[in-house]
């Protein structure tokens, strides 16, 4: 397969990077970019690890074609740090004891993002419902709807 | 100012969260080759041709390796009785056949997949009772030539792994004399840890030695395996660790890492790094092993356990891994936490056609459990008494002796544990409030805390922070990132961020067991802490001379070295460290732990490798569900849990455990399941199939930690994090036994069952023996 070019905007910065067509957005984040913060988990559309944001929504990036991205934004979560919202749910996901080994945990965190940008007081059973595509084996959940709650109030605050 | 009990972020929280941590699958090393293995296709079946010649003329092919290239060993963790390679046979789905090593990754598979491969299939041995008789095909005919790892020979023959069997005097007799005869037969499924990282490894040869790059639970048990398997003295192999993405047990062997390090070898040092696919990983981890669980009871007529028999026949798969030294846990949990006379127990592990099981959070345990609280419910039914009022009744206290002759001396925290649970959900109200298709199970267990030893450095920087250097591991617990270091702060009186626990590097840091059996904040955390006195020790040696004080008369508290009782005269910890540097030269201190097994009896039973229970925790659980009628889909409303736990060192990480591992048992009790069919291969493959508890499944846990400080412990801690997922389907398998007024004793408890049951044609009706008197 002859390689393309695929223009973008990845976390805020234009790239433009050579892929093979067939490539998932998943590879070339990781491999091609860098991005090791976008985990894989499956590679078949199930866990979640490796949810990142094209224009804003949450997808399943080890299933997405790299090249439907042209011309889109896509965020992840290392760009998160850098976003108010991204970064009050990572503070609220250390605080609230919502990370143990952390993998699923960037796929978490902007799976939220997207929900909270949305809806910035969902109730708790519809952040269940939001976050049934992330799968977590460590934590049960309970601690990162803690977290999801202390965001929420405290977002509610100000 | 304490830092024990409370809430302290997670040191390696912020690197997780913003995606910076690099774990196993992250870990890259320059010019760094991949590799890919060629896997048995079938579960058994002879190898009749293996040609390599054109997968190694592939584009961008480096080395392909067979059984021919590698040593000519035997290794395993109990039991040498792997290979790295299939040679003749292959015994089970996935078994490694060949290795490539390419420029990519995508290459490397294409030639794994391009490795001309014939095997001539055999009848797989898959039915444990099948493969206990005499006629079974064997799965290692050569199974006398084995030997094990360390120390002596243990029970085995044929087909059975390992064998433990107690069979003490007037079990018989009781039966003969009983009111009652209670009999129940269990099947438990086989359960896949499901991390959420595939398992990795990166291997280098270099200087004549191998160093292995993985994320994983054990580095030392890893550094061993590759040692054996390749044929060199463990201290030729370096092991570092990177983050883990879960474990839950099933990277305590090593996997990958031999392949690796060989690979790296043959292509003559270049890196080579390996990594599963989701279906690779679930096809070769080794899960918690399928059993089948007979119990009888003898009882007399106010439900008093005269005697009992436990036989129960585990699923070992093709190779040892480390099965054999669990199977005699079976002894220790034959009776519960309740008396019970003469305990005859016969505990099998059998050798089969499939993947190796392996060690899963709460080993054993699971399905003993399971059986054991299902056969409690079905003695109170049947002689009308309260299943909650029965199990208090029958309740062991102080001094308790276990059927291998340990004694329990603080047993009555069972009791506690009861009232705990009593108070967040009581047991009246909820019958009282029952309504059709809901139902409640309550049980209870003991565990242990893993014993194994551990060491730790705590190494003083001239600005008064420290690195504690060891070769434990944090799977995710905050075992390390929490318990290890608060204990740590505590004693040194510094901020936890002052405190910087580095990654096991085995060249580095002395032998640690793992992260395995909740041993790692009482093991590692009180070898640091043993470490860190040393530390103030020094520190107040030096400090006396600059304070112009006795040594005695010091103490290390608030960054500071101070007088006692005289708050002003002291000076920072960072200026005696300065200080001690030039004069007595750099403070470092040095820990190490190992709990000694409490005293049993030996000659209580047969191959008793696993001799009895250090550090025992107390559990009670109890469970709320509700059943749809249409679907037989179980819903948990309600989960309580009371649990000892010594004490709380960081309340976070206690209920991230007790929540992780409920969670766990609930998938165990209602969904997750590895089939297996006859051919000996998995139908289930993807995580597709193999459904993991989501979000919306899953309630709150109700938690009440009982605190009985271990004057051993680290601040008197015990392990936490493994007993929770113990009890979960014993009392959820209750629950709904107890909402539909039948017995479901088959797990996981799926709708079709629920429905059969509710149409009162389910499959596993009791069978009572009535005894005449
Ligand atoms: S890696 Fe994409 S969903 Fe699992
Ligand atoms: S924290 Fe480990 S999978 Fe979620």
């Amino acid at each position: 397969m002859s390689a393309v070019e695929l223009t973008f905007t990845v976390n805020g910065r234009p790239r433009v990077v050579e892929i093979d067509p067939a490539e998932t957005l998943l590879g070339v984040l990781r491999d091609r970019l860098g991005l090791t913060g976008t985990k894989e988990g499956c590679n078949e559309g199930e866990c979640g690890a490796c949810t990142v944001l094209v224009d804003g929504l949450p997808v399943d990036s080890c299933i997405y074609a790299a090249a439907a991205t042209a011309g889109r934004r896509v965020e992840t979560a290392e760009g998160l740090t850098h976003d108010g919202l991204g970064r009050e749910l990572q503070a609220a996901f250390v605080a609230a004891g919502g990370v143990q080994c952390g993998f699923c945990t960037p796929g978490f965190i902007t799976t939220l993002v997207a929900v909270l940008r949305e809806d910035d007081k969902p109730s708790e059973e519809d952040v269940r419902t939001a976050l049934a595509g992330n799968i977590c084996r460590c934590t049960g959940y309970s601690q990162i709807l803690d977290a999801v709650a202390a965001t929420i109030s405290g977002r509610n605050e100000r | 100012m304490t830092v024990i009990g409370e809430r302290v972020p997670r040191s390696d929280g912020q690197t997780k969260v913003s995606g910076e941590a690099i774990y196993g699958v992250d870990y890259a090393e320059p010019g760094m080759l991949w590799g890919a293995l060629l896997r048995s296709p079938v579960s058994a079946g002879r190898i009749t041709r293996l040609d390599t010649t054109a997968a190694a003329a592939m584009p961008g092919v480096h080395a392909v390796l067979t059984a021919a290239d590698a040593p000519d060993v035997h290794a395993g963790w109990v039991l040498r009785d792997q290979r790295l390679f299939a040679t003749d046979a292959v015994r089970y789905e996935g078994q490694p056949i060949a290795a490539v090593a390419a420029d990519t990754l995508a290459q490397a598979r294409a030639a794994a997949a391009a490795i001309v491969l014939e095997i001539e299939p055999l009848p797989a041995v898959v039915d444990l009772v099948r493969a206990m008789a005499p006629d079974s095909p064997l799965v290692h005919p050569g199974w006398e030539s084995y030997v094990p790892a360390a120390g002596p020979d243990f029970p085995r023959r044929g087909n059975i792994a390992a064998e433990c069997i107690a069979d003490p005097p007037g079990v018989d007799e009781a039966f003969a004399r009983a009111h009652r005869v209670i009999s129940d037969e269990f099947v438990a499924q086989r359960q896949y840890q499901a991390y959420i990282e595939p398992k990795s490894a990166v291997g280098i040869f270099r200087d004549g030695r191998y160093t292995v790059h993985t994320a994983h639970q054990f580095p030392y048990n890893v550094r061993d395996r590759v040692s054996q398997f390749l044929d060199v003295r463990p201290s030729a192999v370096r092991v570092v660790g990177h983050t883990i993405g879960g474990g839950f047990g099933a990277k305590l062997d090593a996997s990958l890492e031999p392949y690796a390090a060989l690979l790296s070898k043959v292509v003559g040092g270049s890196a080579v790094k390996l990594v599963n696919t989701r279906t690779e990983d679930l096809l070769t981890c080794p899960c918690r092993e399928n059993a089948l669980t007979r119990l009888r009871s003898a009882v007399d007529a106010d439900g008093n356990i005269l005697a009992r028999e436990l036989e129960v026949i585990a699923d070992n798969g093709a190779y040892s891994g480390e099965m054999p030294w669990l199977a005699s846990i079976a002894l220790h949990c034959a009776r519960g936490v309740y008396r019970c006379g003469p305990t005859r127990v016969v505990s099998r592990l059998m050798y089969t056609n499939t993947a190796p099981t392996g060690a899963f959070r709460g080993v054993n345990g699971t399905y003993l459990y399971h059986a054991v609280e299902r056969h409690m419910d079905h003695i109170a039914t049947e002689l009308g008494l309260d299943r909650r009022d029965y199990r208090l009744q029958q309740l062991i206290t102080d001094g308790a002796e276990m059927p291998n002759g340990q004694v329990l001396a603080d047993a009555g925290i069972l009791r506690e544990g009861f009232d705990a649970v009593e108070s967040v959900a009581p047991w009246a109200e909820l019958q009282a409030g029952r309504r059709p298709y809901r139902g409640i199970g309550i049980g209870a267990a003991w565990w242990v805390t893993n014993p194994m030893p551990g060491t730790a450095v705590v190494k003083l920087h001239e600005d008064g922070t420290v690195a504690v250097i060891t070769a434990a591991t944090d799977n995710g617990s905050g075992a390390v990132s929490m318990g290890v270091t608060q204990i740590v702060a505590e004693r040194l009186g510094i901020p936890p961020t002052d405190v910087f626990v580095t990654m096991p590097d085995t060249d580095v840091a002395g032998f640690d067991a793992g992260s395995q059996g909740s041993r790692t904040t009482r093991i590692v955390g009180k070898a640091s802490q043993l470490a860190a006195d040393e530390v103030v020790e020094k520190l107040r040696g030096v400090a006396a001379g600059l304070l112009e004080a006795a040594a005695d008369d010091l103490e290390v508290a608030d960054g500071t070295v101070r007088v006692k009782g005289v708050p002003g005269n002291s000076i920072p910890i960072a200026e005696v460290a300065v200080a001690a540097t030039n004069t007595v030269g750099p403070v470092q201190g040095t820990g190490s732990f190992v709990t000694p097994f409490p005293d049993f009896n030996p000659g209580c039973a047969t191959g008793l490798m696993f001799p009895s229970f250090p550090t025992p925790t107390y559990h009670v659980h109890l469970a709320e569900v509700e059943i749809d009628p249409v679907t037989g889909n179980v819903r948990v409303l309600r989960y309580v849990v009371a649990q000892e736990v010594g004490r709380v060192i960081s309340p976070d990480g206690t209920y991230g455990q007790v929540m992780g591992g409920v969670t766990q048992g609930i998938g165990y009790a209602l969904h997750e399941s590895l089939r297996i069919g006859e051919d000996g291969r998995y139908r289930e493959r993807t995580l597709e199939s193999y459904r993991l508890p989501l979000a919306t499944d899953i309630p709150r846990v109700e938690f009440v930690p009982l605190e009985h400080p271990d004057p051993d412990g680290p601040f008197g801690a015990k392990g936490v994090a493994e007993s929770p997922v113990l009890l979960p389907a014993a009392v959820i398998a209750n629950a709904v036994s107890d909402a539909i007024g039948a017995p479901l004793n088959h797990i996981p408890i799926i709708p079709e069952d629920v429905l059969a049951a509710i149409q009162g044609s389910a499959g596993d009706v009791r069978s009572d023996e009535e005894v005449a008197p």
